[in-house]
């Protein structure tokens, strides 16, 4: 065998990249022709991404967290209470600045309770997850009381409403975020901490790299964009249901998941899970313009989530084929195992 | 020349291996532990509120359970073959709702009507059983959504009305005792429970669900059908879900579009808190029982306590925490020779 | 024997004439190929097993052993070729319709289910039943204290299987080939978890079965071993069958020779001239329960020194209790001059400790990473970065590119995934890794094992330069003729404790072999 061992090329055009963007240009020109808002004078696009600008927060905040093969089932609920408090603050007669920082603290607190549980502790993130979930949404149907607050000020409000130039505030934090995520993802010592741990836990401590402070703090960041997604939520609503990021969690997973994140951790990229955002964005919006049930956008997105899991199955297995299983996950029984 | 480490040949060998006496292992099992815990937090809440230890209350605790009881059982299976099932809630509902517009429309009657439950939780069990079983998706997501198509179909199905009307021919099983506290739903959920057991426990079928879920793979090269076996955890899982619909009727006589939707937690709680593991291998029947009823008791000692209602559901978070640490607090001392994940089912 | 309940006697007669009863198949895989997408693993190989005999499969890792067992054993099908079971041809097989057939593999680490009975384990697949489904538990205890004492392990049939020790888990994955019936048993590596007594006691009972008439397949790559089992060996190198010879008409060198195509001479370590440097390792009366119980060892700069013990000694628990995976009682380690006692294995690479672990594919390797990131995964804090921050992936890859080099590492790119390379260059990647992190001190668990020769060689011609600028090497190895090969001082480890110590020319196969066993 020669040694060759060249450098990799500089850039390959990801695949699964080319099918999303395809994807989303297909609902945009079947959407602009079927319904006539949706385009809506041009800008109106635009305008839909408020509406999902929050989900792609929470997706990006999550999918940082399944990186590492973990999962916060309570990103929702956590986007709820700093929906919330930020509400409640406001009521109370505090100031914008206040509310959002009291919102987003407590949320990045509880992602921090998630984070050391599951570091320190050593108990599985869906337990655990799936607890703070309902101990949080007790504490924000607690907190919004029997009248959850509503009507904030205007300059609350813009954040999530407001827009430069026909660009959405929602959507330029979204974007922000989406940024800082891939740069940290791909570029930080913390970064290759994350998918280093999502590939292989036990090598990743035996390399030395810090386990348990890089767990803590992806739980950590996760909160703080679940703060972020929820007090986008309240200025967009202008009002604090303590449901209003719950539902959210259904999309978020699913926009993760069709951006072709792993579930196990390590594979993924962070933009295509944005691209995924956006398809999805559309795709409710559209439906819900178009005339469907809320409901139905809800059965439609756990059947693309069933889908896009389905799609990426397949595709694997023709790759586990080539090259044998991964040793240490124990995913589904392959005959050609073979090792 | 011996070697005292390993342990071979010698009768020091053979007292190692051997096993503690029947009723030392029967007072480490998580049931009976748990049972205790039970009697403690009805004692405590008894002398605070003299009025918990009454038939009427005892009654009410114990119907309450059913319900989780059932999900519980179906969990459980799953769980034990390592799997985890979050749609239990919304099955549960579409049962109820199906069932119960019978019973308000069609006047049908208890045993079809639990026939229809069963039937109704098999084929959206089944629904969860092709995706994990045959087409080999994660659990946990593919639950997830199962669990959002399911609770869209409950809006679908009840098309706006709901279930209020049910006869008290039927309710009154859940308020009329056999014993005083013994509610008659109870005993009829018994059966179920011993059912389960032994198949658990007596089965090969049963069996094989531990198999699989210690080491699917070794399970597999043993002959074992794995897939099949998978596939049946979960249409299990839907059927119990099915009979917990029918049991919520009784308890409620009323169902909702938005009927069960937040029960998966609490069966997959009960089923934790009566030691079966994320992690597939351990775990049964009885825990179920003991593991619904524990979370009943404590759920409504809070009440007593004038806890909101609202708490409720972190309640239940807490207590599934503090299982879990207990559990890996215990589990962190046994060795492991053989390669087992400790991570959980995905 | 029997206790806990009324055993009666009939069915331990029943059991008795069952296993006089079971015979071994003429069993043949004709023509064998296998590939995997492009990747042929196996390439038209014939083999033929017949009873009464112990038969032998040889070869280097990646030869295709594995593979070949796996197939006749029915996890798999051949792409080509067929197997031919007294003299029918058999249709593709699943492992039940081996087991039907009286095929049984004993795989190279016995997996059992630790939460079920020893029973249950044993039954594994077929349960036996009573109606209804049910299992019949009371038969099935009996009948498993029959058959586990027939092939030596002393247990209670109820225990949950994970007590037992993995020697006693082999001898129950034996029992279990015989109470399925089976005379055509495959081993796949039994012994390389094992003990030598453990060993010898799996051997006799793999004599007691030829003898009874079984037929049996034996798969290792420890050449002493071959020779005192073996009567008949088949030689496969690159997935080609290149030899077979029967007991008694070959010597070592002829299975070398065959098994890598060249000669090779176990030559000792070049005498090096050079002083050596101070201590860098000293490690003080290291105590980890339950496997290290008081262990001192001093490594210089510039030296390389072995430890020597057989499998469950406690060595590896040793090293890991060093670099921080497990932490350690009491004791004291010093890394040139630093306390690091219990440090984190991050802080340990930091003091200039680096750890090649034993078991690469658990905990060493990314398998699905590409060659880059599996070389820089200790140093990523020390990689280039722009504005202070942001790591450069161009020099990342140039330095990961120049590691690997250095270590003569075959690969098209270092954008490739870790996988697709050899077990041989697998290691050499390790270690481009640990080189990186420009250690003082390194240790080495089992640095060859899963290695083929050409690699080997490589790979102590690595060490041997390593050592010569300076490294302070400690080497973990269970290949006696490893130590001798490349190490200046050799500690024997038994039970935990450090049980002697040799020097230079006091090395030597029989001195390490006695030392070891605690003799």
């Amino acid at each position: 065998m020669t040694t060759l061992l060249a450098l990799p090329r500089r850039y390959r055009v990801p695949a699964w990249g080319t099918c999303l963007v395809l994807a989303i240009v297909a609902e945009l020109v079947y959407f602009t022709l079927t319904t006539r808002q949706f385009a809506g004078h041009g800008t109106g696009m635009l305008d839909l991404t408020e509406q999902f600008a929050p989900t792609g927060v929470i997706a990006l905040g999550l999918a940082m967290v399944i990186l590492t093969g973990n999962i916060d089932l309570s990103c929702g609920a956590s986007a709820s209470l700093a929906a919330v408090i930020a509400g409640t603050v406001l009521a109370k007669g505090g100031s914008p600045v206040l509310a959002i920082v009291a919102a987003i603290a407590v949320s990045t607190l509880f992602g921090l309770f998630n984070g050391l549980i599951v570091a320190f502790v050593g108990i599985d993130s869906l337990l655990v997850t799936l607890a703070t979930q309902f101990i949080v949404t007790s504490i924000a149907t607690s907190v919004a009381g029997a009248s959850p607050p509503f009507g904030f000020p205007s300059a609350f409000t813009l954040i999530g409403q407001g827009s430069v130039n026909d660009v959405p505030f929602a959507l330029l934090i979204f974007l922000v975020i989406a940024l800082a995520v891939i740069v940290t993802v791909g570029y930080t010592s913390l970064g290759r901490s994350l998918t280093l741990i999502g590939y292989n836990p036990r090598a990743a401590l035996y390399s030395g790299i810090a386990i348990r402070g890089s767990l803590t703090a992806v739980f950590t960041l996760g909160g703080f964009m679940s703060g972020v997604a929820g007090v986008l939520l309240a200025a967009y609503y202008n009002s604090a249901q303590p449901q209003i990021g719950t539902d959210l969690l259904l999309p978020a997973i699913t926009a993760v998941i069709l951006g072709g994140m792993d579930i196990f951790g390590g594979a993924g990229r962070i933009g295509e899970v944005v691209l995924a955002v956006f398809l999805l964005g559309f795709l409710s919006q559209g439906m819900l313009i178009e005339g469907d049930s809320s409901l139905s956008v809800t059965m439609v997105t756990g059947l693309v989530l069933i889908g896009a899991l389905v799609i990426k199955f397949a595709f694997e297995r023709n790759l586990r084929q080539r090259f044998g299983a991964r040793m240490q996950r124990l995913r589904t029984l392959d005959r050609d195992t073979h090792e | 020349m011996t070697t005292a480490r390993n342990v071979q040949a010698g009768s020091s060998a053979w007292r190692e291996l051997y096993m503690p006496p029947r009723w030392a292992m029967l007072l480490r099992r998580r049931e009976i532990l748990v049972t205790a815990a039970i009697v403690i937090v009805v004692a405590a809440s008894t002398a605070a509120h003299p009025y918990f230890w009454s038939s009427g209350n005892l009654a009410f605790i114990f119907a309450d359970s059913v319900v989780i009881t059932f999900l519980a059982l179906g969990e459980s299976f799953v769980m034990i073959g390592r799997g985890i099932d979050l749609s239990v809630g919304a099955i549960m509902g579409l049962s109820a709702i199906v069932v119960g517009f019978r019973i308000q429309n069609d006047g049908m009657t208890l045993l079809p009507a639990v026939l229809l439950g069963a039937a109704v939780g098999i084929v959206f069990g089944v629904g969860n059983a092709v995706l994990v079983g045959l087409v080999r998706l994660p659990p946990i997501i593919a639950t997830l959504g199962t669990l959002s198509v399911y609770s869209g179909l409950e809006f679908v199905v009840t098309n706006g009305n709901q279930v209020d009307t049910i006869p008290s021919s039927i309710t009154n099983l859940g308020s009329n005792t056999v014993l005083p506290g013994v509610p008659v739903i109870l005993l009829l959920t018994l059966p179920f429970v011993l059912v389960s057991a032994w198949v658990l426990r007596y089965t090969v079928f049963g069996r094989s669900v531990y198999a699989v879920g210690d080491d699917a793979e070794a399970a597999y090269r043993a002959g074992i059908g794995v897939q099949r076996v998978q596939f049946l955890t979960y249409v299990i899982s839907g059927l119990f879900a099915g009979l917990g619909g029918v049991a919520f009727l009784v308890y409620t006589s009323g169902a909702s579009s938005t009927t069960g939707v937040n029960d998966n937690l609490t069966a997959i709680a009960a089923a934790i808190i009566g030691g079966t593991a994320l992690t597939g291998g351990v775990g049964g029947a009885f825990g179920a029982l003991v593991g619904s009823v524990f979370l009943t008791v404590t759920l409504t000692a809070m009440s007593f306590a004038h806890v909101s209602d609202v708490w409720q559901p972190a309640g239940v978070g807490v207590l599934v925490l503090l299982a879990v640490v207990y559990d890996s607090r215990s589990r962190a001392g046994r060795t492991r020779r053989t390669a087992k994940r400790q991570r959980g089912a995905r | 024997m029997v206790t806990g309940h009324a055993g009666r006697a009939e069915p331990a007669v029943q059991r008795e004439q069952g296993l006089r009863a079971l015979t071994g198949t003429d069993y043949e895989a004709r023509g064998v190929s296998k590939s995997f997408a492009n990747v042929t693993v196996l390439h038209d190989v014939t083999v033929h097993f017949h009873p009464r005999e112990i038969h032998s499969i040889i070869g280097e890792n990646g030869a295709g052993k594995s593979t070949l067992v796996r197939i006749l054993a029915g996890m798999f099908p051949a792409t080509h070729g067929e197997l031919v079971l007294n003299g029918k041809s058999l249709p593709t097989l699943t492992p039940r319709d081996a087991q039907r057939h009286g095929i049984y593999l004993v795989p190279q680490e016995p997996r059992l289910m630790p939460d079920l009975s020893v029973a249950e384990n044993l039954y594994l697949g077929a349960l036996p039943r009573r109606g209804l489904g049910a299992v019949a538990w009371r038969k099935m205890i009996g009948t498993t204290e029959e058959l586990i004492t027939s092939v030596g392990l002393r247990a209670d049939p109820r225990l949950p299987a994970g007590r037992l020790s993995l020697a006693q888990q082999q001898l129950l994955e034996c029992a279990r080939a015989l109470s399925h019936g089976c005379g055509t048993i495959f081993f796949d590596e039994p012994t390389s978890p094992l003990t030598a007594r453990d060993a010898e006691r799996l051997f006799e009972l793999m004599w007691q079965m030829r003898d009874q008439g079984l037929t049996l397949g034996f798969i290792s790559h420890r050449l002493d071993e071959i020779e005192a089992v073996s009567d008949r060996i088949t030689v496969l190198r690159d997935g080609s069958v290149v030899a077979r010879a029967e007991r008694g008409t070959y010597t070592r060198e002829n299975l070398v020779t065959a098994m890598i195509g060249r000669t090779l001479t176990i030559s000792r370590r070049s005498r090096r001239t050079a002083e050596l440097g101070p201590v860098m390792l000293d490690v003080n009366e290291l105590v980890a329960p339950p496997e290290v119980s008081g262990m001192s060892v001093r490594v210089r700069a510039g030296e390389v020194v072995g430890l020597a013990g057989l499998v469950g000694s406690g060595r590896t628990e040793f090293a890991e209790a060093l670099f921080g995976i497990h932490r350690p009682a009491s004791g004291t380690v010093t890394v040139n001059g630093r306390v690091i006692t219990g440090a984190s294995p991050r802080k340990c690479i930091d003091a200039g400790l680096i750890y090649l672990a034993e078991d690469r594919g658990r905990n060493g390797i990314f398998a699905d990473v590409d060659i880059a990131r599996n070389a820089t995964s200790a140093i990523v804090r020390h990689l280039p970065r722009t504005a202070g921050s942001f790591i450069r992936p161009r020099k990342e890859q140039e330095i990961a590119r120049a590691a690997a080099l250095e270590m003569d590492v075959r690969a098209s790119s270092v954008a490739a995934a870790m996988k697709t390379l050899s077990g041989g260059n697998q290691q050499k990647a390790l270690l481009a890794r640990w080189m990186l992190a420009k250690p003082l001190v390194a240790i080495f668990d089992e640095p060859t094992r899963g290695v083929d020769v050409g690699a080997k060689e490589s790979i102590y011609a690595t060490i041997e330069s390593l050592a010569a600028s300076g490294l302070a090497t400690l080497v973990i190895s269970s290949e006696l003729e490893e130590l001798v090969r490349i190490c200046d001082r050799v500690y024997s480890v038994y039970e935990g404790r450090v049980t002697g110590e040799l020097a230079g020319e006091a090395i030597t196969l029989g001195a390490l072999g006695q030392l070891a066993v605690g003799a």
